[in-house]
């Protein structure tokens, strides 16, 4: 920590912003345990997100309201527990618990034009930023 | 090395099954054409060895068009093609068993109707993006 307020003068703006956007929400959040960082893995979200990105996530939001269209999501894979997919959302319908995941690529996306809608109950956290790479970093939703 | 503590730890998937995105009906085109000339070649032939080769490897080109034909229906055509296309099923699935017979038999006329079909999906590739889409720099000319 001490370092990074030392270099904070020469670092660009943009800089500056990502690495207070990550540390300080991060450590803010993980201490509550209502936000998180991920790191983003495959393209089926370009160019909205490219692999390798890493975002902001926050888990109260869907504790109040039903996630949006339009929000990116995380949600635990229909066809591999073990794993968490980042989709945007696409429709909810509230009354069969479900919703449509899509990714912003869809020549290159495996989402529920394949494994159809996605049990609501499953989607838990939101992605609120963007914190590195520093010149792309910024809010996302 | 030390890890870069910014780093999340979590990754998301922004999932695709194949990425690669390149499809082309040209491919269970040839394999297809290829059945058609075996076919020929096999009624104008009295060898029995060179009939009996000419079987072997209709079987094998009748399956990979086959292949190449689900791989068209299952993975490059998604559902708005399908709205734009409403007999895409049937004409897919009219193909699919047309390389069957072509597989098992060695009528040529069953031939010349899998090769009628597969120029359908070719017309519904075309008309939902075709090379433009799917080839790299929009090959072949």
């Amino acid at each position: 920590m001490r370092q990074e307020r030392g270099q904070r003068r020469p670092l660009s703006a943009s800089v500056a912003r990502g690495l207070a956007l990550g540390t300080g929400l991060a450590a803010a959040g993980a201490a509550r345990r209502w936000l998180d960082v991920v790191e983003v893995e495959g393209g089926s979200m370009t160019p909205t997100l490219l692999p390798g990105e890493w975002l902001l996530v926050e888990c109260r939001s869907y504790t109040r309201r039903l996630p949006r269209i339009g929000e990116i999501v995380l949600a635990p894979d229909p066809r591999d527990a073990t794993r968490e997919l980042i989709k945007r959302v696409a429709a909810v319908d509230p009354d069969a618990g479900t919703l449509d995941l899509r990714g912003d690529a869809p020549e290159a996306s495996t989402d529920s034009r394949t494994f159809g809608a996605a049990p609501l109950a499953g989607v838990r956290w939101r992605v609120i930023a963007r914190y590195w790479p520093p010149g792309r970093a910024g809010r996302l939703t | 090395m030390l890890r870069n503590p910014l780093r999340p730890r979590r990754r998301v998937h922004a999932h695709c099954d194949i990425p690669c995105g390149v499809y082309d009906p040209e491919q269970a085109r040839i394999e297809a054409e290829s059945c058609y000339r075996i076919i020929e070649k096999y009624h104008g032939s009295t060898d029995e060895v060179f009939r009996q080769r000419c079987v072997a490897v209709k079987e094998e080109r009748a399956e990979m068009t086959k292949h190449h034909i689900d791989v068209l229906w299952h993975d490059y055509f998604k559902p708005d093609h399908v709205a734009k296309f409403p007999d895409l099923h049937d004409v897919c699935w009219k193909a699919s068993k047309a390389a069957s017979k072509v597989k098992q038999t060695t009528d040529l006329e069953a031939a010349k109707e899998l090769l009628g079909l597969i120029d359908r999906i070719d017309d519904m590739w075309k008309a939902t993006g075709g090379l433009e889409k799917t080839r790299l720099n929009g090959r072949p000319s």
